[in-house]
């Protein structure tokens, strides 16, 4: 099998960049550049590699080359292939972000290193084709976003850091305790293999306990019902680019994750599973939505709205049948863009204040004194995030209920365009309370300069232009994705075993 | 009858670990932490520690003896590196928390809830 040296480019790249900035520690305006040039060069790396996934199969990079089943393999298939990418470009956005942003913590010598440790976490996460590697990843995701969550300017990021650390790391324990006992029955951490042994309708003793386990793990990274009550506070007190990275696409790890134990190793017990993720994606929507209604910070809402989007998702994982799968990923490309756009233009907001706050009864009324682009912005991404038709919110909602239609299960789909309501009156009451309101006596002071609009407003576009110009090609290459995780023995073949022949 | 051992090590320190962890003393909460990831080592250890009773990789590997498996040792080698270092984390935060707030206790810790 040939090396693919995209996929180690992808993976490497930030890692050096992360070097490369900490030697240069000294120069702050030089770090972001560091921070930007990698993120750029690690996302063409990632769409070359997308586009050779989608030209000639599924590519392998073996680590040192030592080939499979002994040695580590990085595999990029189309799943993985699209997440990455989806990964690469949010990141630039939120490395464009720091670039101009007057945040106290960002001038921190190891804020850029660390934004870019969690991009390696993120990307090494979702091209790993070995368990144990994707746990080390997740850990190296989880340590650099609870450090940069710490230095934040918010006075609470602290204590949202260690409630969180604590909480991840009960995950990252049952990740571990599922990857042990996954490699005492089977003897091989590495993906491909174990899903060999599984597909043949064997079942030791403790391969479905380790389901549960790992269940539970991506359940807990994707803050989901039972495991949700760290993600506000968390995702609140974070610095603006981190918390628009970790309501977008660190969030996704999970769902990834899910992906993968569904579609590929436990394809058996994944009827049982997807139940379970029905019901829960359910309650996650009623209570994000009804959450984001009653809160009382903007960041906060969108956070809350994070819990019920990841409903969204894993309600079409549930449903299972193709159509559905291909809903959920379209809405969780889609989601990764509204929602860092709109955490970054509500950081925006807040940086014109003089406490960098964004509680709505300190900026009810501010918007007439900010750039009138950033009402007009916000109020866009709020409508795109609840699905109003010419804008690209529409397309996934609309992929997920045909899913839903095709499955017939009327209950949860009335629950489901039910909260897509919710959003319209959340997002847009957020709006009037921002930019339409005459300022309130309350209201606090407000400087002349914030942060640059500049990074949200590519997202917004690039969004935007996936979401409606590019949304035939998009749902086409998300059908194809899902046509190629329907059969597990396409990245099975791919990562080469020598049981199995040349 | 190791077998039998280091499953009940095994329970013994997941209990107590998970108690430590959900004590409202917080430098207690992480020393519980530092306690359930060696739980988590020894079940690695355990999956491979009961077969084969010789070094792996060594010149002369005598006749009759099962080599013991290697990967065990990365992974916890891995693993350790990974919980240490998670470990000095929650210490250091733990640390400035008690600082800032003049308090370890984790009710007092509160003022994330508005």
């Amino acid at each position: 099998m040939e090396q693919n040296y995209f996929l180690l480019g992808t993976l490497v790249t930030p890692l050096v960049g992360a070097i490369v900035a900490l030697v240069f520690a000294q120069s702050n305006r030089l770090q972001r550049s560091i921070g930007v040039l990698a993120g750029l060069i690690a996302w063409v790396f990632c769409t070359a590699l997308l586009v050779q996934v989608h030209s000639s199969g599924v590519q392998i990079y073996a680590l040192g080359n030592w080939q499979p089943p002994y040695g580590i393999v990085l595999v990029a298939d189309a799943l993985g292939g699209l997440f990455a990418f989806m990964v690469t470009t949010i990141m630039i956005g939120g490395l464009l972000y720091t670039f101009h942003s007057h945040d106290k913590c960002m001038t921190y010598p190891a804020f850029v290193p660390l934004f870019l440790l969690m991009e390696v976490g993120l990307i090494g996460a979702m091209l790993t084709g070995d368990l144990f590697t994707l746990f080390v990843f997740m850990e190296l995701m989880v340590l650099a976003s609870v450090s940069l969550t710490a230095i934040s300017d918010d006075q609470y990021g602290l204590e949202a850091a260690l409630k969180y650390i604590l909480i991840s790391s009960m995950g990252t324990l049952f990740l571990l305790l599922g990857i042990g006992a996954l490699y005492a029955t089977f003897g091989t951490l590495n993906m491909a293999e174990i899903a060999v042994t599984l597909v043949t309708g064997e079942r030791p003793l403790l391969a479905p306990a380790s389901a549960i386990m790992l269940l539970c793990a991506f359940l807990l990274k994707s803050a989901v019902f039972p495991f949700h009550f760290w993600q506000p506070d968390f995702h609140t007190t974070a610095p603006t680019p981190i918390s628009a990275m970790l309501s977008s696409i660190v969030v996704k790890v999970g769902v990834y994750g899910i992906f993968r134990l569904v579609t590929l190793l436990f394809i058996e017990e994944a009827p049982l599973l997807e139940r379970w993720l029905s019901t829960l994606g359910i309650i996650g929507i009623l209570f994000g939505s009804l959450g984001a209604l009653r809160t009382y910070n903007a960041k906060r809402m969108l956070a809350y709205s994070t819990f019920a989007q990841i409903g969204f998702i894993l309600v079409g994982i549930g449903w299972g049948q193709p159509l559905a799968l291909v809903g959920a990923i379209v809405y969780a490309f889609n989601h990764a863009f509204i929602k860092s756009s709109l955490l970054m233009l509500m950081g925006v907001v807040a940086s014109f204040t003089t406490t960098k706050t964004a509680n709505f009864a300190d900026i009810s009324g501010i918007g007439a004194k900010l750039p009138p682009t950033l009402g007009w912005l916000v109020l866009i991404g709020g409508l795109s995030l609840a699905g109003i038709p010419p804008l690209n919110g529409f397309i996934s909602k609309l992929t997920l209920i045909q899913g839903g239609v095709e499955r017939e299960d009327w209950a949860n789909l009335i629950i489901m365009v039910a909260a897509g309501i919710l959003t319209v009156m959340y997002m847009v009451r957020a709006w009037q309370r921002i930019f339409q309101q005459n300022p309130a006596p309350g209201t606090i002071d407000t400087k002349d300069e914030g942060d640059s609009l500049f990074a949200p407003f590519l997202l917004i576009c690039v969004c935007l232009l996936l979401g409606t110009v590019l949304a035939e090609p998009m749902v086409q290459l998300i059908s194809e994705t899902v046509r190629q995780l329907g059969d597990p023995q396409i990245y099975i073949s791919a990562v080469n075993l020598p049981s199995q022949g040349p | 009858m190791t077998e039998v051992l280091f499953a009940l090590s095994i329970g013994i320190l997941f209990g107590i670990g998970v108690f430590q962890l959900l004590r409202r003393d917080l430098i207690k909460a992480a020393i519980g932490f530092a306690i359930l990831f060696s739980a988590i080592n020894l079940f690695f250890v355990a999956a491979g520690a009961f077969e084969g009773d010789f070094a792996p990789y060594v010149s002369n590997v005598e006749a009759g003896r099962q080599t013991s498996d290697p990967l065990i040792q990365a992974l916890i080698l891995t693993a350790i590196v990974v919980s240490f270092g998670s470990f000095s984390l929650v210490l250091g935060f733990v640390n400035i928390i008690s600082r800032r707030y003049d308090t370890v206790d984790s009710d007092d810790i509160n003022k994330l809830k508005h």
